[in-house]
């Protein structure tokens, strides 16, 4: 699949999306449209944005940013090759296991009240933090 | 031509055969023309599921391996009208047929037959590739439990990448208190993960086992609340609309507490 993955012509670099600043911003990127099931696997250098969910036993590992308009339950990495800029942003963020760069994190043991929104996964001050994503300003 | 629709799992054990029985007698029931295959080669079991071991000659191999005729291999079940079974080799294993000799004998079968149900071995491999290869549909069947419900999870994904799109769910074992008590994924926790359409909700239910050991189904049984789930399925596979029956098996007594003022 990785290896079909037309190159995306470069948009200006001042029009970045907002919180983004990893280096991958403008670089490939691939639309996966469809859920990600268990067993399965999507392995890019660059940027993937999935129409779908990731769901548990499912795999996503990016060089660049990891896009999810569904729910996360699977494993994500993005950075995976060290950018620790990367972000992980989902419709509802309950990952078993999210890294970012050599950064990981795993879900609490015990049951967690996630939240029904839009939230992004991102190094902060060393640490991997998943906050609610909103438009507009730095996090 | 017939439907062929196969039963199908990924983790063992949740009720495939126990499904694919009570289905063909439900359909066999209604008047249909019914052939199960049973695709579990070596581990053959839908024949005892049905009482029917004691009359197998020929075995599926046999008539892929041209030793016999598909009408010399097909049993007459002995209570139902209408429906039949080509049993599974014990004796040999899954190598003995190849996906090409299985797609061509559901398509002799379904010439013959309006519904044509495959019970699939557990598991993904060679088996599980057998048992799809002439299918039309899929049913997946799950438990409750997590395990299960990431075994089924892949099973779709890979029904899926063989063009066997929308498969339709049967959640077996169903305990209700158990849900209730948080102990037990939900209906709504599964069909959030798997995103498929919900064909029926099967209750445990101890007449399972006691119609299962006397070579009869529970479908037939008017007052089992499993066989209730299975009729109702039956009727859905057949296009009609009936909505999901009540899984709390208190109802009655909840009602009644109602009533007399204890909630
Ligand atoms: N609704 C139910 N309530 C109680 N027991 C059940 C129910 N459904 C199935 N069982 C029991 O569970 C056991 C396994 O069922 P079954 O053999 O149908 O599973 P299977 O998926 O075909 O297994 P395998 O993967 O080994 O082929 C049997 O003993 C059966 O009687
Ligand atoms: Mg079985």
């Amino acid at each position: 699949m990785a290896s079909e993955a037309k190159k995306e012509t470069p948009s200006s670099p001042e029009k970045t999306l907002t919180g983004i600043k990893s280096n991958f911003i403008d670089s490939n990127t691939i639309l996966v449209q469809r859920t990600l099931r268990a067993g399965q696997k999507i392995h890019f250098n660059g940027n993937v944005v999935i129409l779908g969910d990731v769901n548990p036993g499912a795999e996503v590992v990016a060089a660049g940013n990891i896009i999810v308009m569904g729910n996360v339950r699977g494993v994500v990495h993005a950075g995976a090759e060290g950018d620790t800029q990367a972000v992980v942003m989902a419709f509802r963020l309950q990952p078993i296991q999210l890294r970012i760069a050599n950064h990981i994190t795993r879900s609490p043991d015990e049951e967690e009240m996630s939240g029904t929104y839009p939230e992004v996964a991102h190094i902060k001050d060393g640490v991997v933090t998943i906050e609610a994503f909103s438009t507009g300003g730095e996090r | 031509m017939g439907e062929v629709i196969v039963v199908t799992s990924g983790k063992g054990g949740v009720g495939k055969t126990t499904t694919t029985a009570n289905l063909g007698v439900g359909l066999a029931a209604l008047g249909h023309k019914v052939a199960l295959i049973d695709a579990d080669i070596g581990l053959r079991n839908l024949d005892v599921l049905l009482g029917l071991e004691n009359r197998i000659v020929y075995d599926l191999t046999d008539v892929t391996g041209g030793r016999c005729r598909l009408k010399q291999a097909l049993i007459k079940d002995k209570h139902c009208e209408g429906l039949h079974l080509l049993p599974a080799s014990q004796t040999k294993d899954k190598t003995a047929v190849n996906p090409e000799e299985m797609k061509k004998l559901c398509q002799d079968i379904a010439q013959e037959f309006e519904y044509v149900i495959v019970d699939c071995p557990a598991g993904i491999e060679q088996g599980f590739r057998n048992a799809i290869a002439g299918a039309d549909k899929a049913i997946v069947v799950t438990t409750p439990e997590v395990a299960a419900v990431r075994d089924a999870d892949r099973i779709i994904g890979l029904l899926e990448a063989a063009e066997l799109r929308n498969p339709k769910l049967i959640i077996n074992r169903f305990r209700y208190k158990m849900v209730q008590q948080k102990d037990m994924m939900s209906i709504e926790d599964i069909i959030d993960i798997l995103a498929v359409d919900l064909l029926g909700v099967v209750p445990e239910d101890e007449q399972v086992v006691v119609s299962t050991n006397k070579g009869e189904s529970v479908i037939q049984d008017e007052r089992s609340r499993s066989g209730q789930a299975f009729r109702n399925i039956v009727r859905r596979i057949k296009g009609e609309a009936i909505p999901l029956m009540n899984l709390n098996q208190n109802g009655m007594l909840n009602k009644l507490r109602r009533i007399i003022g204890l909630k």
